[in-house]
């Protein structure tokens, strides 16, 4: 091609040169009209009345159980749209109420009394109605007396699920005899090298370290010994796992042998035909979990809907699924059959055989700890 | 097609071919363990089953996250790319006072850690009063996708001469005309890039998304962030395996229906 | 109005929907995050505002945030070094082949629509002690017990190549796509072979493809914080990492903030030195 027939052929373009930038504008406009659907104006159209409550929880099985025996019911009877949102940790969720509005936020499942404390430190606590909410009367005392330690005269939350952090092991390399006789010492055991694995937050960690060095987890007096304890399991470590999905995959697929684990992650592996031993050490770590009323939030919408969660069928469902016995009273409610055969599961009702961390106590050394634990963690 | 490019262009070829088999090899066990009939899959597989698909099929909460993803990954690309492409040439083609500065400024995005845009952002919202929407999901994405997008148009804006451009102005074109007429045609393979970029990077986002999304609104990415406590189903794995045969899958057939019609109308 | 105003006013224009949006979103926000850095964190509770030194003290004194700062920057190196070694002569296939240039880009990017966590646990897959190459090696008797390939500073960086490589790959592309190959026929014509032809003509003709995808790897390397909690062992870590545990897991904002800015300073130094000897005003006073 020539030059004058190029420079021809650019001419012929020119004249189509105004419809592409309509276009072009056009496409500028309907960028500016979708952040022009945020004004700061929308909020005060939706704050009139109460037509949407926010629950915030984990994702998966749990969710869908929610949404199918507790949100669509509850709009049916009371008009009120349930919006979930999912998190994948009860840290992340926090940095993001602390961001955000009053009544932004409303309901989350949140991990039991350390966030319970926690939230009240930052002033969250909100003050729950319990005769909007008869299905309490079927929850253990245990778990809802751990609340009270924190807000003697009220309730923020309602108690949900618990389960335990014990001792998982490969039962090819590991026998239930020698678990028993270890225990928290399996995770510092030299012939176990490379093939141990262990969860990289820092309570659990700090817990396991008092075992291994023989202190109360609630009392402890000696914390170098616990840091030279966490030493010595990070160096003889594979693999800080971050997730119930990596847990399970680190221990289905062998690269561990032995590390702490969640209960119902365990039994979860157990049903699909692995063969994983799971063994709560004494004063092994107990943990329960809550739905958490945030402040600002309308009160008796979130009561009502608490009220649905609470109920047996959705309790049960969500247990069910996510393999955590719920915190209704195994005394009063029938639980059905396969919750009894939960690991951590009691059937008294008491909780007596689970020790809890005491909340004052550690969010005491919150500060302190999590970040001694970052740099043990690499070398330091 | 090798021929007369000699043994060096073989080289190039098998290097390259190695290249992509890296690159595909996570891929090639995602498609693998869909097929997988147990949840955790080793090597050798116990089994072959289409049950991840079918509950994928079923699994109305995944399928809605895919829309959503694909929306705002679409969105992102077009507006991320039309500023990226309005300031690259303001960049390369006029002399701006501060350019290193403002260039500095325009890339900052993505020197910031993510968790840290995201915090900083919610804060700032917060100060104003302003909810989490949709829009703005859209706009933090628009932010950290548009260096990707100037650097790529920047690197191609710098190697068109000049003077095609010239020349279409000493024969009468005005600045814009020139643009549309020379060269964004001569800019299509980085503008495609840069679109490719915004697109993918949007797609796959988790921090600022799980921080910026309004209720009721999640991506494939938050998605399974949430599953990871309990544990990721293999269905993931199925949509996978299915977005990579409609991509891969689509191109080739309409690829080959070409030939054949071409084949047909020569015969 | 004159020409000289417009053609003055018009590179602004071009740029202010751009910089509207960066200044909003991104700048704005930060100032919150340089007044966070001063506050003080309270053991437990909110934060106490005020000027405080503290943080940055600590920061800029702790021999434990240098040095990961340091072996944050030497991964992100080794990351970027090895992506440009993988992926030039990938670039230079695509640019010169004859097939479907499309289909090539597009299948590099296909790893892309598997999420980030997904395919970086997928590794464990491959490398695992019951992984793919493992359960291969072992079949063809080259080893009689399963290596340990995992969960070391290796594995993050090959995590990080096959996340960063494809931006690697298509910048080089774009840059290579830019260039006549008339040129390279005339340097052969005169005499070179391709070997000099290439490096001489091609080879610098294509370095701001080359220096835009070494940037970008380099910044999104030094940034990542999920790779090495998926495929590094209990030590390895990121600057990202410090800053995500600062804000998320101990919930010391202002450390955190102080240590994002830190890392903000450091690789908006770097991008100013790529400006100034290796980016756009420079290579564009150079082809004038």
């Amino acid at each position: 091609m020539d030059n004058t027939t190029r420079y021809e052929r650019l001419r012929d373009r020119y004249r189509n040169g105004d419809i592409s930038r309509r276009k072009f504008f056009g496409l500028i406009g309907a960028a500016g009209a979708a952040y022009g659907l945020q004004t700061p104006f929308a909020k005060y159209a939706m704050a009139q009345d109460v037509k949407q409550v926010r629950f915030d929880g984990w994702g998966g099985v749990v969710s869908e159980a929610f949404r199918k025996h507790a949100f669509d019911p509850f709009t049916a009877k009371t008009g009120i749209t349930v919006v979930d949102g999912t998190f994948p940790g009860g840290d992340e969720y926090l940095a993001q109420v602390r961001a955000s509005q009053p009544g932004e936020y409303n309901i989350a499942h949140l991990s039991g009394v350390f966030d319970y404390a926690r939230y009240h430190n930052f002033d969250l606590t909100s003050e729950l109605n319990l005769d909007n909410i008869p299905n309490m009367a079927n929850v253990m005392p245990a778990l809802i007396n751990a609340f009270h330690a924190v807000t003697p005269d009220s309730l923020s939350a309602a108690p949900y699920d618990y389960g335990s952090t014990g001792l998982a092991y490969n039962r090819k390399y590991i026998s239930d005899d020698e678990a028993k006789e270890k225990g928290a010492m399996l995770l510092i055991d030299d012939a176990y090298k490379g093939k141990i694995g262990g969860w990289s937050d820092w309570r659990t960690r700090v817990w396991y370290g008092a075992l291994q060095t023989g202190q109360d987890p609630n009392d402890i007096q000696d914390i170098e010994a616990v840091w030279d304890a966490v030493r010595k399991h990070r160096d003889l470590a594979l693999k800080y796992w971050a997730s119930g999905a990596e847990l399970m995959s680190l221990l289905a697929e062998e690269e561990i042998y032995v590390t702490e684990a969640w209960s119902g992650r365990v039994y979860a592996l157990q049903e699909q035909g692995h063969d994983i031993g799971y063994y709560d050490p004494p004063k092994g770590f107990g943990w329960q979990e809550c739905l958490f009323v945030i402040k600002g939030s309308p009160m008796e919408a979130c009561e009502e809907l608490l009220n649905f969660m609470l109920d047996k069928e959705t309790s049960i469902a969500v247990a069910e699924g996510q393999n955590y016995p719920p915190a209704l009273d195994p005394t009063k409610v029938d639980l059905g059959k396969k919750i009894p055969t939960l690991p951590a599961f009691d059937p008294t009702g008491t909780l007596a055989g689970l020790t809890f961390a005491n909340p004052e106590y550690w969010n005491g050394h919150e500060a302190d700890w999590s970040e001694t634990f970052s740099r043990v963690q690499r070398g330091y | 097609m090798g021929e007369g490019r000699g043994w060096g262009w073989s080289v190039i070829r098998a290097y390259t071919v190695l290249v992509y088999l890296f690159m595909f090899l996570p891929v090639a066990v995602v498609v693998l363990l869909s097929f997988n009939a147990s949840q955790f899959g080793a090597f050798p597989m116990t089994g072959f089953s289409f049950r991840w698909f079918q509950a994928l099929w079923e699994n109305d909460a995944i399928v809605r996250a895919f829309r959503t993803s694909i929306a705002l990954g679409l969105m992102t690309a077009l507006v991320s790319t039309t500023l990226g492409v309005l300031a690259a040439l303001a960049l390369v083609r006029y002399n701006v006072p501060g350019r290193d500065m403002i260039t500095t400024l325009l890339i900052a995005p993505i020197l910031v850690p993510e968790v840290v845009l995201a915090v900083a952002l919610l804060l700032f919202l917060n100060f104003l009063n302003i909810n989490k929407s949709f829009g703005l999901l859209l706009m933090g994405h628009v932010i950290f996708t548009l260096p990707f997008v100037i650097l790529v148009v920047q690197a191609r804006l710098v190697s068109i001469r000049k003077d095609v451009e010239e020349a279409a102005q000493s024969l009468g074109a005005t600045p814009r005309q020139t643009f549309f007429a020379v060269t964004l045609p001569l800019l299509m393979p980085a503008v495609a890039a840069g679109a490719l970029f915004a697109f993918t990077i949007s797609f796959d986002d988790i921090t600022g998304t799980l921080f910026w999304k309004p209720g009721g609104v999640e991506t494939v990415p938050t998605q399974i962030f949430s599953m990871l406590r309990n544990s990721i189903s293999p269905e993931i794995n199925a949509l996978g395996t299915v977005m990579i045969v409609m991509t891969v899958g689509l191109p080739v057939i309409g690829a080959g229906i070409a030939r054949l019609l071409a084949r047909r109308r020569g015969a | 109005m004159s020409i000289e105003a417009r053609e003055r006013r018009q590179p602004w224009i071009l740029l202010s929907p751009a910089l509207t949006a960066v200044v909003l979103l991104l700048i704005v926000p930060l100032l919150f995050i340089v007044v966070y850095s001063f506050w003080l964190r309270s053991a437990t509770g909110a934060d106490t505002a005020g000027f405080y030194l503290d943080n940055w003290k600590k920061v800029l004194s702790d021999r434990f945030y240098r040095d990961i700062l340091f072996s944050t920057l030497r991964i992100a190196a080794i990351t970027t070094a090895a992506c440009a070694l993988l992926g030039y002569p990938a670039a230079y296939f695509i640019a010169r082949s004859r097939g479907n240039k499309l289909i090539l880009l597009v299948l590099l990017m296909l790893p892309f629509w598997i999420s980030y966590i997904i395919r970086t646990m997928s590794w464990i897959n491959i490398l695992g002690t019951s992984g793919a190459l493992n359960s291969l090696l072992l079949m063809l008797g080259v080893i009689s017990e399963p290596i340990q390939m995992l969960y070391n500073e290796t594995t993050v960086i090959l995590g990080l190549v096959h996340f960063l490589l494809p931006f690697m790959v298509l910048n080089i592309y774009v840059s290579l796509e830019g260039i006549d190959t008339n040129l390279e026929d005339a340097a052969n014509s005169l005499g070179a072979t391709r070997w000099q032809s290439f490096l001489q003509v091609t080879l610098p003709l294509s370095l701001p493809g080359l220096a835009a995808g070494g940037l970008l790897c380099f910044v999104l390397g030094a940034g990542t914080y999920i790779t090495p909690v998926i495929l590094g062992g209990p030590r390895d870590a990121m600057f990202a990492n410090l800053v995500f545990e600062a804000i998320i897991r101990q919930l010391n904002w202002p450390l955190g903030s102080a240590l994002s800015l830190l890392l903000l300073a450091v690789l908006g130094a770097l991008v100013l030195i790529y400006n100034r000897y290796l980016g756009m005003s420079q290579l564009a006073k150079g082809l004038g």
